[in-house]
């Protein structure tokens, strides 16, 4: 079962309130954009809790009836509330993204809005050192690389983290023919249109002047280190409108 | 021959105990004498106004005078006083409880009321608080409140809509204390009651008839002031 972590003050002030009240009879709703750990907060703080989604009214219904406790996921599908009766009860909900709020302020207790990622700067550098571990055990990568925070996508929280950290750890253990694979590969279904020599060319070229650039820190140097003439690398420079 | 009463026995300690409020003052108003529930009153209204009560409705000449009023000062209600005096110097006023009568619990719901440190719900209630507001809050909690049966759920939701009430509020002040000397009558029994009151630099006023519907669901009273909301709970000792 996966652990909950977090360094964001906002994030272990909803743990604190979810764990004092685990000894009460109240219901408590965390609501947020997908993939913030909502579920993984909900089902570490209450482990082997019987589980039910909202999609699943008849189960959800007659799991009221018969459980004290009950972890309720995806509680944006229900729109059954005259239904439910949370008298006596310790029920934990999960909503994804918009709910409907009156309904959700009558039902509960507690709510609690997860914050997402990008509004978590501490959880963007645990999960992304946690992904960067987990990328090379999984991807079986050798070597170390840093994280470059320019390039992680956050649109959808931790599972796009997740994606460009393991993206980030694969570029950095290509091997020569890896690349010639990648390559070919695209070359082989790239359109039409796209297959004329100059622009191909691009797809070598760009990246080439952008690594050459910080790595060798001047056109001058880099220029030496490609052998070629310094006005020939500006103009390459300019027509790939690299910075 | 037997000694005349007033001469040997000390009504002092009667009156002492004595559950309505009773206040001697002298001529400038100043408080010669008052009793256990007196010093209660005297958290809920100033002593001025209770001087004024007196010289308002003091009889025309030395004797004692009873009459029906309905005076409230915060959550206390009164329907009667007696003023007296017996000399120029003196002035006694009596104030006559009105008994707070709780409406019986839903019938269909005991089941709904667990034994509950209260201590437990505020802490969480005000967890939950202060990710709405970051502010410094002081908090005085009475740590001899024994558990109560209750309502968790419900009882939770009024504390949040009440703290909402304060969302944007600095210098809050919560306090939970036991009333000592003060009850309610739910089901014919006499219950001790557990105050809450937060009050602040300012509040908002939009949910207050949510907070008293809530309230009312729980037998619990609820007093709005400009800067404070105050709940009486009901210590119940167990289900009706």
């Amino acid at each position: 079962m996966k652990r909950f972590l977090t360094n964001s003050p906002q994030v272990r002030q909803i743990a604190k309130g979810l764990k004092l009240s685990r000894p009460l009879l109240v219901s408590s709703i965390v609501i947020g954009e997908p993939h913030t750990g909502k579920k993984t907060l909900v089902y570490d703080l209450f482990p082997q809790i019987p589980t039910v989604s909202g999609t699943e009214k008849d189960k959800l219904l007659h799991l009221l009836d018969e459980e004290e406790t009950l972890i309720i996921t995806s509680f944006e599908a229900v729109n059954y509330f005259d239904r439910l009766d949370f008298s006596n009860k310790r029920i934990i909900a999960v909503a994804d993204g918009r709910v409907n709020m009156k309904e959700i302020d009558k039902l509960f207790a507690f709510i609690y809005t997860m914050p997402p990622l990008r509004e978590r700067a501490e959880d963007i550098e645990l999960l992304s050192r946690l992904f960067v571990k987990e990328a090379k055990e999984r991807l079986m990568l050798e070597g170390t690389f840093d994280i470059d925070y320019s390039k992680i996508d956050l649109s959808q929280n931790v599972k796009s983290l997740r994606s460009s950290i393991y993206r980030q750890a694969l570029y950095t253990d290509f091997s020569k023919e890896q690349i010639e694979g990648f390559l070919y590969n695209y070359f082989l279904r790239c359109c039409d249109d796209d297959y004329r020599y100059k622009r191909l060319l691009a797809l070598f070229e760009r990246p080439l002047l952008e690594a050459g650039l910080k790595r060798f820190g001047s056109q001058l140097q880099l220029a030496k280190a490609l052998d070629i003439n310094r006005n020939t690398l500006r103009k390459k420079i300019h027509e790939h409108a690299v910075e | 021959m037997s000694t005349p009463l007033n001469e040997t026995i000390d009504f002092k300690a009667y009156i002492e105990c004595d559950n309505s409020p009773f206040i001697l003052f002298d001529d400038s108003g100043k408080i010669v004498y008052l009793n256990n529930s007196a010093e209660i009153l005297l958290g809920y209204v100033e002593k001025k106004t209770l001087y004024e009560l007196c010289i308002q409705h003091a009889p025309k000449s030395y004797g004692f005078k009873t009459i029906t009023l309905s005076l409230q000062f915060d959550s206390l209600h009164f329907y009667a006083v007696t003023v007296g005096y017996r000399d120029d110097e003196h002035i006694c006023i009596r104030l006559y409880h009105k008994p707070r009568i709780g409406n019986p619990c839903n019938a269909s719901k005991p089941h709904s009321l667990v034994l509950t440190d209260i201590n437990i719900l505020l802490e969480t209630s005000i967890t939950w608080f202060q990710l709405e507001n970051r502010n410094k809050l002081s908090l005085l909690v009475d740590q001899d409140i024994p558990p109560f049966y209750l309502d968790q759920n419900l009882l939770s939701k009024l504390f949040r809509k009440v703290l909402h009430a304060f969302r944007s509020s600095d210098s809050i002040d919560i306090a939970l204390t036991y009333l000592a000397g003060e009850f309610v009558i739910i089901n014919g029994k006499k219950e001790a009651i557990i105050q809450l009151q937060i009050k602040a630099n300012g509040r908002y006023y939009d949910e207050d008839n949510t907070i008293e519907s809530l309230a009312n669901e729980v037998n619990v009273s609820v007093s709005f002031q400009e800067k404070n909301i105050t709940l009486h709970i009901p210590c119940l000792k167990s289900k009706p």
